[in-house]
């Protein structure tokens, strides 16, 4: 087709966050916006998840903000008639999607093309069994496999293979992966799940490969058919444990030239085989001599796969695949300049350094989870850590996938060893640090390499972190000691502790003896090419590359990896802080180790740091970049109130997150939401505040929000003058909900229930209501901008009777736990709705 | 692990741990950005006389295997990489590569910020070094008064014929510093393959009649062979299918009437595309080398380019106007690197057939 026809893309967004799913799709969005915003091509988008910031970057006019739902998708097509529909930033929501409109007619009748994956490959894609016709075409030896729509075929066909074996749906509605099954039980659970998740009813049930290796390849085709090699990604733990619940690293460390080409040779060759254009992320399972492998997942569009390539090698995929649905070459592309030399997008990177992804787990928030890890993933985020060598990699990914603010480690010297050897076999979420703890213990790699299927090289390089710490802890203030420690990753809070000293202490003598960080850029040519990169990560060697940027400089500190509550929305939060404090004048640094953020994409910010948001690190920072002040999007108590001991500008936003909420009682069913400035007292919203089921009994049930408010005229002016009056006598700034409570009587007016800071999620959904982008009002409230000129631009009409409702979502049905009611703190994610309540 | 260093001829002290050998060495320093295959790297002929850079940030993680080897007797100057990990995955477990450099006396030093060492190679251009103990005057004199040999290939290629028997198409090798990923890909193909010395006549050549010839990479500079060397290639050419591959490319270059030039800096990597010119196709391949065919130089009655790196610029291939010889300046067998250009073997062995 030809390109100039293209004028008018519908994207489909991704949703809600999700278990499977999170802000990697919403970062991708935003650069293909901006690729084809250049290109001069209209951007719709369709999406219902109030934490997105591509909704922010379209024209009103073409957002539609809707749930992706074929009805919906069809209602837009046949109403804007756009040119083409792109389904590569929507996950399996909206290949699903695709698959019905292709099905139904709908596309054809409307003349829609589909970016990024043919029509003929569509009805393919998440179905195991058609993988398998292709991978024997291209020459693949293929697992044993066979489709069934019953129960009684399946026992048969199981029976046939031999157990263990997977069961797989095909075209499930949700992103699902192979589940094993040890014996028949297992798969008959097993199976009526999958029936139950799939378009087709119907499920593949295939040989087991658990204890396989596994590898994903990263690649890009254009519609030429010229392809690279983005990133091989090598799960540290074997195949058994999704790969979204496994650790992660990139290069691969573990595998020879041949096997390594040979992968590469077949994810092209099926690229090739489905003509997909733009990303595609190809799994393997790879025996562990090496001498055969299999295909196991083809997913041509951006996941948290592609996420972490781009993170890692500095190469923006979801920009460059923007440019090839549009039929450009890979040859042709242009990258802004930002991205390091004109050619980047036909190098294939090469990297040096080491990435490692630890994911992150629900389960301080839902207790009632089963922890262990398997088949089905259940991580809700992930952190990574960037290194120049592997240990360092892991344990800056560890550091920051730790809950303490301290920086320190878990002990895991508690467990007896019957339940190290149980957790070797079966492993939790607490994984790498049961590993530790069996080395510690004197298990031998061989032995542990048996037990878990984890390349030997990985223990080796385990171990080499425990000698180091040893070193450490038996060498209290020694510079060799610090010196070393530094060099393989430790954290300075991690030597404090050791030391039993304080962090200061030991900054004070790694100064003294000139063992100071070296930044290094995170860029695709391994040093052979000079340009100046954009992203960095410290390590402690010769040369730093990373200078100070300019006098007027802010640093922003991001939330790290996703975890349930507020966090869904902080990256949201944190990226439009970015964009009003770039906007403000200023030269902006993000620190962040979340590989899926959007706060990290380069064209945001002058500068980004992946390294653990920790003290010692952000205090590196400072000490290169001399920030004029310090945003903290969210509070973080411990590094505001370090960072603030050592007399740093910190700005927290929402600034009221700092005072303690005010309650009355623990129970409230109106919000009322202000924005207060000096002298201004500005009501935005009054809402009904309700539980996902219903009534709230307690403030942390309420995880919906609906609008207008059922008060009458003269309840809500009652709490408008209310509010006033009390925010004019208590002082506080920034963005507060007032909570009130009525009891059904019309007449009776609302009762007070209390004040707090509005929340992150709240910010968002009021953005999306009243069209005015609260956070940066927040933001340049911080830097003293606000006035009575802009407050007065504020068109804010606290009395519209626009319906409109956001609702919490939960991992409830992914972790296979029970509808129950969910609360604020287990929130994985958000909806929105301005039609149906 | 002892402490060791590299000291550059401009003066500059990079220290590390010393692993492998504990020799004193000296080479050209040059670098390689492959993000894996370390033994096929180091054992390539090619960098004879070479202390060769690791921009992989880990080398040693899967030992030494069998079926990885280039040559079976390296005779590179050195490893200079970040880190090194100490593990056997051979059947005995018991060759490591620190082993393996061990028993082969080449020296490697780890800990060495490489990723600025790099960026430092690229400002000064190919410069010498030497990994020592002690990182003083008398080390710095010596590093400056060695002077590297220019016999190169005579150094490293067999200095007897031997075979490689097999029912297919009769192949004569030259031998230059052969790396064994041709001779593996033409034994994919059953080619009864007869290496002969690199100073091998035309006569040496034809007497054994053979159905292709195939020049070989090797080490060093093609204008330091003699002109004996162009002067088989050009007997042979008119006679004989001929593919070059490396420092063969180089030698077919310059026996057709090109000039070669020496590059400020060697570049080895597999990340650069590399265009197809008659079809357009982008491939990827091991490029490693320290000469290039200069492009204004080429005589067009005679050749034509086949290959041009798009980041450089360089001439990666030719062909020859009026005989069934063609060449390239990468490395087709990978061995490390992609397999994409693979096929150029299998041409070799197709232009093979049609000449029957």
């Amino acid at each position: 087709m030809d390109t100039k026809e293209i004028q008018k893309i519908l994207i489909i967004g991704g949703g809600p966050t999700e278990i499977g799913h999170e802000t990697e799709l919403d970062a991708a969005c935003v650069q293909i916006i901006q690729a084809f915003k250049k290109q001069g091509i209209r951007s719709l988008l369709i999406d219902n998840n109030p934490f997105s910031a591509a909704l922010e970057d379209v024209q009103p006019t073409n957002v539609f903000i809707q749930a992706v739902t074929a009805d919906n998708v069809q209602r837009i097509i046949e109403n804007e008639h756009p040119d083409a529909i792109l389904p590569t930033v929507g996950g399996v929501a909206a290949i699903s999607v695709i698959q019905e409109l292709q099905e139904n007619g709908v596309l054809t009748d409307n003349n829609v093309q589909t970016l990024g994956i043919p029509a003929s490959a569509m009805m393919e894609i998440n179905n195991p069994d058609r993988l398998n016709d292709v991978m024997r075409h291209v020459g693949m030896p293929v697992i044993a496999s066979e489709t069934i729509g019953t129960l009684d075929e399946a026992i048969n066909v199981a029976n046939e293979i031999g157990y263990p074996v997977i069961v797989k749906p095909i075209a499930p509605r949700i992103d699902t992966n192979r589940m094993l099954c040890e014996n028949e039980s297992d798969m008959i659970n097993a199976v009526s799940r999958g029936l139950s998740w799939s378009r087709f009813k119907q499920c593949v049930i295939e040989q087991s490969i658990v204890g396989y290796k596994e590898i994903e390849l990263v690649s890009m085709r254009d519609t030429m058919g010229t392809q690279v090699l983005i990133a091989g990604l090598e799960n540290i733990d074997p195949i058994g444990i999704h790969s979204g619940d496994s650790m992660v690293v990139t290069p691969t460390l573990t595998l020879s030239n041949v096997e390594y080409e040979s992968l590469r040779d077949t994810a092209f060759a099926i690229n090739n085989q489905f003509r997909f254009t733009g990303v595609v992320h190809t799994h393997f399972a790879l025996r562990a001599d090496g001498e055969s492998y299999y295909v196991t997942k083809v997913t041509p569009y951006n996941d948290r796969g592609t996420s972490l390539a781009a993170c890692a090698t500095g190469y923006p995929i979801a920009y460059v695949a923007a440019n090839l649905y549009l039929n450009q070459k890979l040859t042709d592309v242009r990258l802004p300049e930002i991205y390091h030399f004109k050619q980047t997008a036909i190098l294939e990177p090469s990297l040096d350094h080491v990435v490692v992804r630890i994911p992150l787990w629900p389960f301080e928030d839902i207790k009632n989870a089963d922890k262990h890890l398997g088949t089905v993933m259940k991580s809700v985020g992930s952190t990574i850590g960037i290194g120049r060598s592997t240990e360092e990699a892991i344990l800056k990914a560890l550091r920051s996938s730790q809950f303490s603010p301290q920086d320190e480690l878990p002990s895991m010297s508690n467990l007896t060893d019957s339940q190290i050897i149980s957790q070797l076999i079966h492993p939790l979420s607490s994984r790498i640090l049961v590993l530790l703890e069996a080395l510690r213990r004197g298990y031998q790699v061989d032995e542990l390499n048996e037990l878990t299927k984890i390349d030997q090289f990985y223990f080796v390089k385990f171990k080499h972190i425990l000698d180091i710490e040893k070193d450490i802890k038996t060498h209290p203030m020694s510079i060799e000691a610090l010196r070393k420690g530094r060099y393989y990753g430790f954290g300075d809070g991690m030597i404090a502790k050791m030391w039993q000293t304080d962090i200061e202490t030991v900054r004070q003598l790694g100064h003294d003896n000139h063992i100071s960080p070296t930044y290094k850029g995170i860029e695709p040519s391994a040093g052979e090419l000079s340009g100046t990169p954009t992203g960095y990560y410290s390590t402690f060697e010769l040369k730093n590359e990373s200078q100070q940027l300019s006098n007027k400089t802010v640093l922003v500190l991001g939330r790290g990896g996703n975890q349930l509550g507020p966090n869904a929305s902080a990256d949201y939060f944190t990226t439009e802080m970015l964009k009003q404090l770039r906007k403000s004048g200023y030269q902006t640094v993000i620190m962040n180790t979340n590989p899926n953020a959007g706060s990290l994409t380069a064209t945001l910010t002058d500068k980004q740091i992946i390294d653990p948001v920790q003290l010692g690190d952000i205090m590196n920072v400072i000490a290169i970049e001399r920030p004029v002040k310090i945003f903290v999007p969210g509070n973080r108590h411990y590094l505001t109130r370090e960072l603030r001991r050592r007399n740093y500008s910190i700005s927290i936003l929402p600034p009221d997150q700092e005072k303690r909420s005010e309650l009355l009682s623990d129970h409230a069913n109106i919000g009322l939401d202000l924005f207060v400035a000096k002298g201004h007292i500005v009501p935005i919203l009054a809402s009904d505040l309700r539980s996902d089921q219903g009534i709230a009994t307690t403030l942390n049930q309420i995880t919906l929000m609906r609008n207008p408010a059922t008060l009458t005229t003269q309840q809500l002016d009652a709490i408008l003058k209310h509010a006033k009056a009390y925010l004019g006598a208590h002082k506080r700034t920034g963005m507060v909900q007032m909570l009130y409570t009525t009891n059904g009587n019309s007449k009776q007016m609302p009762q007070f229930a209390g004040v707090r800071p509005t929340r992150l999620t709240t910010i968002a959904y009021l953005n999306k209501v009243t069209g005015i982008n609260w956070v940066r009002m927040l933001v340049r409230q911080a830097l003293g901008e606000i006035d009575e000129k802009l407050i007065a631009k504020w068109d804010v009409d606290i009395h519209s009777e626009r319906r409109s409702q956001v609702r919490g979502t939960f991992p409830f049905k992914q972790l296979q736990l029970p509808d129950q009611l969910g609360l604020t703190t287990q929130e994985v994610g958000a909806k929105i709705s301005f039609e149906t309540l | 692990m002892a402490q060791r260093f590299l000291i550059l001829e401009d003066g500059s002290i990079y220290p590390g741990h010393g692993f492998g050998a504990g020799a004193t060495t000296t080479g050209e320093i040059v670098f390689n950005t492959s993000m894996l295959g370390y033994q096929e790297i180091v054992t390539n002929q090619i960098y004879h006389n070479q202390i060769i850079v690791f921009s992989q940030p880990i080398v040693g993680s899967i030992g030494i295997a069998h079926d990885a080897y280039e040559s079976i007797l390296p005779s590179a100057k050195g490893m200079v990489v970040r880190d090194v990990t100490d593990i056997s995955k051979n059947r005995q477990r018991s060759l490591s590569l620190d082993q393996f450099l061990k028993q082969h006396n080449i020296p490697g030093i780890s800990g060495i910020d490489t990723r600025h060492l790099i960026r430092q190679i690229n400002q000064t251009g190919t410069i010498k070094g030497s990994i020592v103990d002690v990182a003083d005057d008398h080390a710095f004199d010596q590093l400056h008064a060695t002077v590297l040999t220019n016999q190169q290939v005579a150094q490293v290629a067999t200095p007897r014929p031997y075979p490689n028997p097999n029912q297919g198409y009769n192949v004569v090798v030259i031998d230059f510093g052969l790396k064994h990923g041709i001779l593996r890909q033409l034994s994919k193909r059953n080619c009864n393959v007869t290496v002969l010395p690199w100073d091998a006549s035309a006569q040496d050549v034809i007497n054994l009649d053979p159905d292709g010839v195939l020049l070989s990479t090797g080490p060093g500079s093609p204008l330091d062979l003699p002109e004996s060397v162009l002067e088989m290639i050009r007997t042979i050419q008119e006679r004989i299918p001929m593919f070059a591959i490396g420092l063969g490319h180089e030698l077919f270059a310059l026996a057709n009437g090109s000039d070669v030039t020496k590059l400020k800096l060697s570049h080895h990597g597999a990340n650069h595309p590399i265009r197809k010119i008659i079809t357009n196709e982008i491939i990827y391949a091991m490029e490693s080398q320290g000469y290039v065919v200069d492009p204004d130089s080429i005589n067009r009655d005679r050749l034509i380019t086949t290959y041009l790196d798009l980041i450089d610029g360089s001439i990666q291939g030719l062909r020859h106007r009026d005989y069934p010889a063609f060449s390239v300046q990468f490395f087709p067998d990978g061995a490390p690197g992609p397999n994409d250009s693979v096929d150029l073997f299998d041409e070799f062995i197709e232009i093979m057939g049609t000449r029957e």
